[in-house]
């Protein structure tokens, strides 16, 4: 018998009958009278000067109806890291240089698509070019050229977090491993491009239709680059096809369609296809990983020395966040007594490399959890008993980093185990792998400046007790609306049905940073429970007024009927509660409003979820081509909120995650990406999709709404790691690289033979 | 040069006229303003713009609308029978095989072809029915399991 | 985007003939068009005409009769994959083609226009190729008929004319214990093979004894080819796992892979051995059973 009445249940998801039906209107289905459609000029070089453009003869085309270039902007550079200017390095509409294949140059609105593109070979751009950049470890010696005026060898971006010495740990150690990996990029391979409509009015205030994991953050954006005042720009969030993590920046389609609004007083919509989506947008941050890890033969750990170079790409962008958490998370889940991490991220004439679900810990537990399984192994210590014993607990606290409440780690182990040992002894070239992770529930850190709580909601209450839930946070098909108004209902005492929630427009909803970081379900959550409590709070007066209880009784609500909590058989229905405080109240909307920022939480994040996956392969020894035949996680995400949401955000990681494992690449030659099609990017589909399990593990995070913390980007972690140690596990041979490709495992294969003929 | 294009979608007849250059998928959203088919890819190759042609399901970005003159299409919009839902639509919401929904008119059409020329697929042919489809959400598991759940007859419809 | 052009929509072969000759510089062919259509929207084809012959019944067909199978070649993907005449020997067509790309492209792509794409990694050719397959052509001068393995002439290149149509696949009869069977190599199902193997295998009566062989390669070379040098190792020869897996080894060392993001030429080298052996196994195994 569940103690909640709304939230762990299972319900069709809020939009899901406009989805499945075709109804639901993405940004790229909506139509406005006199609306134009822009295309984006973009530079074929990786560095170049921009000398001169000339847009003369593609704006006497007919049907043409506005050009744009970098002189129409107000010359300045934007990046989300808003506190430090130096790291707003991205002007996206260039001005004087392009940095990488792809950097938009200028922009036309037409009549239709075909007139924008044929328009846009009309434009004759001259470009000085200049040499370029493109492997990292190149970028940071003297010989490279620089990218950015006034960055020295190209680094712009350094972290280090410490505790304790590590250096004289490791004196102690009996045992230490030195490793280096690779982590390659993914693309977000959203199934929605970027796409905006931009509609300027003749009183000069903009209106932006896009798909966005914020709202508020392309708003503010939009207000920085046009010089603009942040009430004159409404966003709109319509429908949007996924995230990821690319949609939460300001981008070519969202800037370029609002310059050229702006030109004409027209609405201008820019789709960019899946060419510009997989060359001109952002990806996973590549990063070169050297680590030191030492332990005592009991299997004790007791240092980690991480440094790590990722390829940043031609702008900052949300590099420097990947590069601090991928730092952070190598630590994670375990204790180190001592621990140090150095970063650097180097400029490279390639695409920006930015936040890609998982934000640096699909990188980092892949080379965490290869190295720990590596070091168990030299040991002779069990997988298992390496991860138990250096596994974070409850209430754990990272020296100056991170304060850890809820912790389901060990239940995850418990888990995991019996799991693997119920399947028993496997068949030859078959190898079931593990690995442990853990995530943030968003993040504390305020470095994009803003004066507003980082999540806050409105709650309505009308006359016939149905509930109008506004907040600024972004439904991008993980199921937020679904989650949040089932925090709501549940606060509120009232059904799932009684809700209605209006998200994501900067103009009727309060602020909210949006969908990154995993952070709705917590933040969002939270904002929205302290404003259901705030309503009902007021519907409580009256409630109490007309019971007559005595001082000693509570009052709550659940399904529409306000009780005494110890005597429920005593109450009143909560909508005649509701009649009675709109008119005791003089005919007042009942209105109720919460927030939420995370304060003194230490320096990642206020909650952290926990989890271990197994992952179970099975190897062809002769092509080195393997089959992913199962993932089976234990999560521990807190509360559960929403359970059909939680079994599709593990599925659906396990796809992408298993993808960065397995297939997922972009390769490039001189900064050209050379697979920028569905089709020549190899990514998941039906019939190589594992089969997924996901075990119940019950916890209760105390900063949580009702105990629930994140499940969104946590489930991305492990995969990868789990897919290396199975093969290993399968055929002897470890793979240091992603992804992780037939070929690689072949030729280990071919390897190890020759080294064993020996 | 333009020419006239006769083609029946959800059982309405239309007549329009176009280029020959149109593609089937331009015709049906911008057209004809139903936009449950989408546009994901340039290279006809992630299975957002399905439609059902003549009992097929088929690819309208790669298609040129006048090909299927005289033809007979079902889009995403013609699937629910006046206000009530198809079992394939209430299957996947009860499943969760909806998430970003940007995949799931062409998957719903997908599946809808595959129960009409075979009511009984086994697993690895519900797979291979919605292989054609790049969804980034779900991992697939849900959307092959509400498919299973309609074959097993959970869904039948009370007439 | 796609430029402009005229389309043709002829009703019989005879008017799309004549119209092919008249434009025939400026003019391509579409069937299914699931290549085409993608070639245009990029702008690498951009004809003046298109002649659209995907609806002339004269070229959508599979019969079979004394002289073998014959498939217009208008018919599509889908209905050789699901057609009752692919039985026994010839069920390696319905194999193969369950294995292309999806079935979306299945039901409305043809493998006429499979085959005049002429992508050396293509799925069909080697296994029409292991069938001793033969394709005719028409044009206002007449029909004539070549070898499959003859029509390929490079990567996107065939032998037809500019006025010529590929209108036929001939499949000659299958002589009684012939197995055939085709595998490809690919990271992700249904896209493009990193490598295809095709191999036929006929036994002389009840001895093992290889009476006829034939080994096809997809992607392992500038087009489609046949393995002459390990077909020769099993021809007239006793088959055994080891010489299978020797002829595996022989056409390893006659496929010309090359390098690119799937995989590396020495890859695609190991490949062929493993799945000419892996191949030839099973084909000897259905010709067992035949």
């Amino acid at each position: 018998m569940s103690k909640y009445s709304v939230i762990g249940t299972r319900v069709n998801m809020v939009g899901g009958t406009d989805k499945v039906t075709g109804n639901a209107k993405y940004t790229t289905d909506i139509n406005l009278p006199g609306m134009l459609y822009g295309k984006i000029l973009r530079s074929p070089h990786p560095h170049a000067k921009i000398l001169k453009i000339d847009t003369s003869k593609a704006e006497k085309m007919v049907g043409v109806k506005a050009v744009v270039t970098g002189k129409d902007t107000i010359g300045k550079k934007q990046g989300i890291w808003r506190r430090f200017p130096e790291l707003c390095d991205e002007e996206i509409l260039c001005r004087t240089k392009v940095r990488y294949i792809g950097d938009a140059v200028a922009s036309v609105a037409a009549v239709d698509e075909d007139t924008a593109e044929e328009a846009l070979e009309l434009i004759k751009v001259d470009y000085e070019v200049l040499p370029a950049v493109f492997d990292p470890m190149e970028a940071i010696t003297e010989e490279a050229p620089q990218i950015h005026e006034g960055v020295e060898l190209n680094i712009n971006v350094n972290r280090h977090i410490e505790w304790g010495n590590v250096d004289d740990a490791f004196k102690k150690c009996d045992h230490i491993r030195e490793d280096q990996f690779v982590c390659s990029s993914q693309a977000h391979m959203c199934m929605e491009t970027h796409c905006a409509i931009a509609s300027f009015d003749y009183n000069g205030k903009l209106t932006v239709w896009t798909s966005t994991q914020s709202s508020y953050y392309i708003q503010v954006l939009l207000m920085d680059m046009l010089g603009m005042r942040e009430g004159d720009i409404r966003v709109i969030n319509p429908y949007t096809g996924g995230g990821f993590g690319s949609k939460f920046e300001l981008d070519s389609a969202q800037f370029c369609a609002s310059l050229l609004s702006k030109k004409i007083c027209k609405p201008v919509k820019i789709v960019l296809n899946r060419m510009e989506e997989f060359t001109a947008t952002k990806r996973r941050t590549p990063m070169y990983y050297f680590l030191k890890l030492g332990a005592k033969k009991d299997g004790t750990l007791l240092a980690k020395e991480v440094r790590v170079i990722t390829e940043g790409g031609a702008y900052t962008a949300m590099g420097a966040t990947a590069l601090y958490l991928t730092g952070f998370f190598s630590s994670f889940p375990y204790k180190y007594p001592n621990y140090r991490y150095d970063g650097y991220r180097a400029y490279t004439n390639t695409q920006p490399s930015s936040a890609m679900r998982g934000f640096g810990a699909p990188q980092s537990t892949f080379v965490g959890e290869s190295q720990l399984d590596m070091i168990a192994d030299d040991l002779g210590i069990d997988p298992f008993e390496i991860r138990r014993k250096n596994g974070m607990t409850p209430d754990y606290v990272v020296p100056g980093q991170a304060f850890i409440q809820s912790c389901g780690l060990h239940q995850c182990l418990d888990k995991i185990e019996a799991h693997i040992k119920e399947r028993g002894k496997l068949p030859p070239n078959r190898g079931i792998g593990i690995a442990a992770y853990g995530f943030m529930s968003g993040g504390i850190f305020n470095w994009f400046d803003t004066p507003y709580a980082f999540s806050a909601a409105i709650v309505k209450i009308n006359i016939d007790g149905k509930v109008d839930l506004f907040t600024g946070a972004n439904e991008i098909g993980q199921g937020s609306d679904t989650t949040l108004s089932l925090i709501c209902a549940e606060e509120l005492g009232v059904n799932f049905d009684d809700i209605r929630i209006h998200s994501a427009d900067t103009g009727i909803c309060p602020a909210d940073l949006g969908a990154w970081g995993s952070r709705q379900t917590l933040m969002s959550g939270n904002a929205v429970k302290m404003a259901a409590a705030d309503a009902k709070r007021q519907l409580m007066e009256f409630a109490a007024a007309k019971l007559g209880v005595n001082i000693v009784y509570d009052l709550d609500i659940k399904d529409g009927w306000i009780h005494l909590i110890d005597r429920p058989e005593r109450g009143v229905s909560y909508l005649d509660i509701v009649k009675a405080t709109i008119r005791g109240k003089d005919g007042e909307t009942i209105i109720g409003r919460g927030h939420y920022t995370p304060h003194r939480k230490g320096m990642i994040s206020p909650a952290y979820s926990f989890g271990i996956q197994a992952a179970e392969v099975e190897v062809d020894p002769e092509t080195g081509k393997y089959k992913l035949l199962s993932a089976t996680t234990a999560h521990d995400s807190g509360q559960v909120i929403n359970p059909v949401g939680i079994e599709g955000q593990l599925e659906g990681a396990i796809m992408m995650a298993g993808g960065y494992g397995y297939c997922e690449d972009q390769p490039t030659e001189n900064g050209r990406v050379l697979n920028p099609a569905i089709g020549d990017y190899q990514l998941i589909r039906s019939l190589d999709m594992p089969e997924t399990n996901i075990l119940e593990i019950d916890t209760y995070e105390p900063e949580g709404p009702f105990g629930a913390k994140e499940a969104g980007e946590g489930l991305t972690n492990p995969t990868a790691g789990a897919i290396g140690n199975a093969i290993y596990k399968a055929v002897g041979v470890r793979i240091n690289t992603l992804p992780i490709t037939p070929e690689k495992v072949f030729r280990a294969l071919k390897e190890k033979e020759k080294k064993e003929k020996k | 040069m333009k020419e006239i294009l006769k083609i029946k979608v959800n059982g309405q007849s239309h007549e329009l006229l176009i280029k020959p250059k149109t593609l089937l998928l331009e015709v049906l959203r911008d057209h004809l303003g139903l936009t449950g088919a989408k546009r994901a890819c340039d290279s006809g190759a992630c299975g957002a713009c399905t439609v059902i042609l003549d009992g097929m399901a088929v690819k309208s970005c790669s298609i040129l609308a006048l090909q299927a003159d005289g033809s007979e299409v079902m889009t995403i919009e013609g699937l629910a029978s006046g206000n009530e839902l198809h079992p394939l639509q209430k299957a996947f919401l009860d499943h969760g095989a909806v998430q970003c929904g940007f995949c799931t008119s062409g998957m719903l059409m997908s599946s809808k072809a595959l129960l009409d020329e075979n009511p009984n697929p086994n697993k690895k042919e519900i797979k291979e029915g919605i292989d054609g489809h790049i969804c980034r959400c779900t991992g697939y598991n849900s959307i092959v399991r509400a498919i299973t759940d309609v074959v097993k007859g959970e869904y039948k419809e009370v007439k | 985007m796609i430029k402009d052009f005229e389309l043709f929509t002829p009703k019989t072969l005879d008017e799309a003939l004549a119209l092919l000759h008249k434009y025939r510089d400026e003019c391509k062919v579409i069937a299914g068009g699931q290549t085409l259509v993608l070639l245009m929207r990029e702008g690498l084809i951009i004809p003046k005409y298109v002649l659209n012959i995907k609806r002339i019944p004269e070229l959508s067909y599979i019969t079979s009769g004394k002289d073998g199978v014959r498939i217009g070649a208008a018919t599509t993907h889908r209905a050789i994959e699901k057609s009752p005449v692919m039985k026994k020997a010839l069920k390696v067509l319905a194999e193969m083609e369950r294995r292309l790309s999806y079935i979306e492209t299945r039901n409305w792509g043809t493998i006429g226009g499979n085959l005049c794409n002429a992508d050396p990694a293509g799925d069909p050719a080697p296994a029409l190729m292991a069938l001793k397959a033969s394709v005719k052509m028409a044009s206002v001068r007449g029909e004539r008929t070549m070898a499959l393995e003859d029509f390929s002439l490079g990567s996107h290149k065939t032998a037809l004319e500019p006025d010529e149509i590929l209108t036929e696949i001939q499949i000659p009869v299958v002589p009684p214990r012939t197995g055939a069977a085709y595998d490809k190599f690919n990271i992700i199902e249904g896209t493009v093979a990193t490598a295809g193997v095709a191999v036929s295998i006929t036994l002389k009566s009840g001895d093992g004894v290889c009476d006829d062989v034939r080994i096809a390669l997809g992607g392992l070379a500038r087009t489609p080819m046949l393995a002459k040098k390990a077909e020769k190792v099993l021809r007239g020869k006793k088959i055994t796992d080891s010489l299978i897996k020797e002829a595996g080894q022989k056409a390893s060392t006659e496929a010309e892979p090359i390098s690119d993001i799937s995989a590396s030429d020495e890859y695609r080298r190991e490949l062929v051995k493993v799945m000419v052996a892996r191949t030839g196994s099973e084909a000897f195994a259905r010709a067992k059973k035949a």
